[in-house]
């Protein structure tokens, strides 16, 4: 057994490396920048695991997205590695000295963008070894990414301390512009280029006009009754997760909702009822999925047009982990492009924000979060006239990109090529089961809903216990 | 129903002397002047901090509830229960709380229950990895030690374990509901807790009912466990109790005036308005009764602001300082607090 198979079954427990992994490791470890794109549920975290135990001194993985940092720390952590550390901003300032004290006996130093601008934290890196610098969620530094982090961009200016060590971008889902905007920012040098097919083969697509709202309901209630999921309903606001959890619950689904605004410990519930099958579907806005570890989803629903190609893909594809047939359906009615586009302007800054922001230093109070950090960024770098131009060619951008997914749905080319087309990738083998475009024999992808048994839902906290704790 | 029905008792315990945001500031635990010294005056330990996370919105749509069913009445300055809603209060249980000295810090002792239940619950399904449910790290390293410190895995910890768990439930002091809440939130093995809104869908109330019932639960519980009866629960109660009540601020305030410093002085020293030492001495009046107050009231004085307190039966220090104008508000205010700790 060669040393890299050695370590993935010793560590990580797998016999073979997936398409792309072990390339890709022997790269980082030979010292090379890297890009590596590839869709949710391939392994991407390996990727940035697996070479920190052949290589001295420990690994910054830089990433944009608290909660899912915080379940990357998790999983290291079930691993049995507990040199991990996740330094940002809930710690409290003894958290945050502790851990910089003791720097260097972390093999896994995780960090958000805002934390790169720390002084302490700095010249506590300065004085350790770094094996590489990892960039997770990469497509998030460029302008063009779906979930565009302007703190992220600062991450240039600190990699510029450390021009001597290599650096591995990750991300799911990029675009040519995208990739481009990523090497150009992370200062990469000839990087190697990983790009596996966004393709997921297992998942089919189905595009479904309706006229108006009351015709959706009907048609998810009808689908989700009659099929078996598990499955993820997605819709765009939190009244609605928690109108069709009521609908469907009344008609004797296993059904939750999920928002950003429960209380975490609720939240963390939810994930395990679904994750441990108590739950068949949980409708849910775009807050659910990350650190989702479920092999067996079914369905994705969307009741909505996305606000973009590439969100859509990610959660499209927390189906079919497990490789068996899927499939994603997406209803839609005429008016839901406007509404795309208006719920992805909504933290946009207007004209008036950004003449706002130049002339004033305090707009925190009066512009909402999102607009007044992007705008902080922006003031720093470019004049009011660069920046009013920037944003205009961003919301002609959005709306094209959202009127071109409208089309995509309504038109009668194959959605699966027109996905990937979008990705500048080629449709190389057509699966049986594609879209609702070319063949899609729903009664072979879609199982029949078992009604389940009327278990009593009886209250009785003795036997609770006793299930938790045999006597 | 039940917050609805603390709530309405809340509010008869300020007697109509304080204005609908009193009970709210009370809940959600504020540390001002006004609010800690109300917790003396109108003997409402029990209910101080009992949800910091309350909304105002929440909150008020509540009031707005007992408004509409005419159970108070209310204008700018002040809310009171009227008749109605005191019928509402009679007969029913009263709520046992311990906010005072517990002032959230009981979700700690959960946390490391619910920790540890999953632990133990994970180990005996043999799946000894597992994401926890409790994310917060210091509840982590308390439940690591303390599983380290006693043989978790062995058949006997955990029977005993679940024996004195099982005993602390059937507390008499508790509901069949408390002990449902409780242990349905639980998780372990192959099975989840529910969520708030779970629990108030199976018990037909609302969530808020929900969460103030489980806070209850916890505080009897916690009230329950001695280390006799429950060594292992008691040492899960480590360093929950707020020790000395006093805010930070007017601890570094009591501390000075310990040295001797004058009201003057310390404001200046610590870069602080009067007022505020102002607050602080009422703070640290009300927490601690032996505190010497000779320097900024006497004694005659004292007995003067109680004497016209009881007369005009009120504790509105507008109405007293219109009879004795050479008094201030602080001194007023100060001499009210000392009349709680003579009477109470």
């Amino acid at each position: 057994m060669d040393k890299l198979t050695e370590v993935l079954t010793r560590k990580f427990g797998y016999d073979s490396f997936r398409e792309g992994q072990k390339e890709i490791i022997e790269h980082v470890i030979a010292g090379q920048d890297v890009v590596a794109i590839l869709p949710t549920g391939m392994g991407k975290s390996l990727l940035y695991q697996l070479p920190g135990y052949l290589m001295e001194g420990s690994v910054v993985i830089v990433s944009p997205l608290l909660s899912l940092m915080q379940d990357q720390v998790e999983q290291l952590k079930m691993l049995g590695e507990k040199r991990v550390v996740a330094i940002n901003s809930f710690l409290s300032f003894e958290q945050k000295e502790m851990a910089f004290r003791n720097l260097s006996s972390y093999k896994f130093i995780f960090t958000s963008p805002e934390m790169l601008q720390n002084e302490r934290f700095n010249h506590a890196l300065s004085d350790i070894r770094i094996a590489y610098i990892v960039a997770d969620e990469a497509h998030c530094i460029s302008q063009w990414g779906f979930d565009f982090r302007p703190d992220y961009l600062r991450i240039a200016k600190w990699l510029q301390h450390y021009r001597q060590t290599n650096v591995l971008a990750l991300t799911a889902t990029a675009t040519t512009n995208v990739v481009h905007d990523i090497k150009d920012t992370l200062l990469m040098r000839e990087p190697y280029e990983y790009i596996h097919s966004l393709d997921r083969p297992t998942i089919a697509y189905e595009a479904i006009e309706v006229k108006n709202a009351q015709e959706k309901l009907a048609w998810i209630l009808g689908r989700i009754t009659s099929t078996s999921g598990p499955g993820i309903l997605y819709t765009q606001s939190r009244k609605k997760t928690e109108m069709y959890a009521h609908e469907l619950q009344k008609r004797g689904i296993r059904v939750a909702y999920y928002h950003a605004k429960m209380d975490q410990d609720d939240r963390i519930l939810v994930q395990q009822q679904f994750q441990q099958g108590q739950l068949e579907w949980i409708c849910a806005t775009n807050a659910f999925g990350m650190g989702i570890h479920k092999d067996n989803i079914r369905q994705i629903i969307h009741d909505h047009i996305p606000t973009s190609i590439a969100s859509y893909m990610q959660e499209v594809g927390r189906a079919a982990r497990d490789g068996a047939q899927s499939i994603a359906s997406l209803l839609f009615t005429a008016t839901d492009v406007e509404q795309a586009f208006y719920v992805a302007m909504q933290d946009f800054p207007e004209e008036a924000d950004i003449r706002l922001a130049y002339e004033s230093n305090n707009i925190q109070l009066q512009l909402p979060e999102t607009t007044a950090r992007i705008l902080d960024y922006w003031k720093e770098e470019l004049t009011e006239q660069e920046t009013t131009r920037l944003f205009q060619t961003i919301k002609q951008k959005k709306w094209t990109e959202i009127q071109g997914l409208y089309t995509m749905l309504q038109n009668g080319v194959c959605i699966r090529e027109q996905l990937l087309h979008y990705f500048d990738e080629q449709l190389t083998n057509r699966p049986k089961h594609c879209c609702s475009k070319c063949s899609l024999p729903l009664q072979e992808i879609l199982v029949d809903r078992k009604q389940l048994s009327e278990k009593s839902e009886e209250i009785d906290w003795k036997i609770k216990l006793d299930e938790l704790l045999h006597s | 129903m039940y917050f609805q029905q603390l709530l309405l008792l809340i509010i008869h315990k300020f007697q109509g002397e304080r204005s609908s945001t009193a009970p709210y500031y009370l809940l959600k635990g504020k540390k001002s002047g006004q609010t800690i010294q109300d917790v003396t005056y109108f003997q409402l330990h029990p209910y101080f901090s009992l949800y910091p996370k309350l909304a105002k919105e929440t909150y008020e749509e509540e009031i707005m509830k007992l408004h509409a069913e005419g159970f108070i009445i209310m204008n700018e300055s002040m809310i009171a229960i009227t008749e109605k809603g005191l019928h509402q209060i009679v007969s029913v249980r009263r709520p046992f709380y311990n906010g005072w000295i517990l002032r959230g810090n009981e979700f700690i002792f959960w946390g490391r229950v619910e920790l540890i239940v999953q632990t133990l619950s994970q180990f005996q399904g043999n799946e000894k990895k597992f994401v926890p449910v409790q994310k917060n790290n210091e509840i982590h390293h308390f439940v690591k030690a303390f599983l380290h410190e006693r043989d978790f895995q062995s058949k006997t910890f955990v029977a005993n374990f679940k024996k004195q768990l099982f005993h602390l439930l059937e507390n008499t002091q508790l509901l069949e509901i408390h002990r449902n809440l409780f242990v349905y939130r639980l998780s372990g093995y192959k099975n989840s807790g529910l969520t708030w809104e779970q629990l108030a869908s199976h018990h037909h109330i609302t969530v808020l009912d929900v969460k103030f019932l489980f806070i209850e639960c916890l505080h009897i519980l916690l009230n329950e466990i001695t280390e006799e009866k429950y060594p292992d629960f008691h040492a899960l109660t480590k360093d929950i109790y707020v020790q000395t009540p006093l805010t930070d601020s007017a601890n570094k305030t009591s501390k000075l005036f310990e040295k001797g410093y004058t009201i003057e002085e310390v404001a200046r020293m610590r870069f602080l308005k009067r007022n505020t030492i102002e607050d602080h001495v009422i703070e640290i009046v009300s927490v601690n009764p032996n505190f010497p107050v000779g320097s900024f009231i006497s004694d005659e004085q004292i007995q003067q602001v109680l004497q016209i307190a009881q007369e005009r039966q009120t504790k509105k220090l507008k109405i007293i300082r219109e009879e004795i104008p050479d008094l201030s508000y602080f001194q007023i205010r100060l001499a009210l607090t000392k009349g709680e700790e003579i009477n109470g």
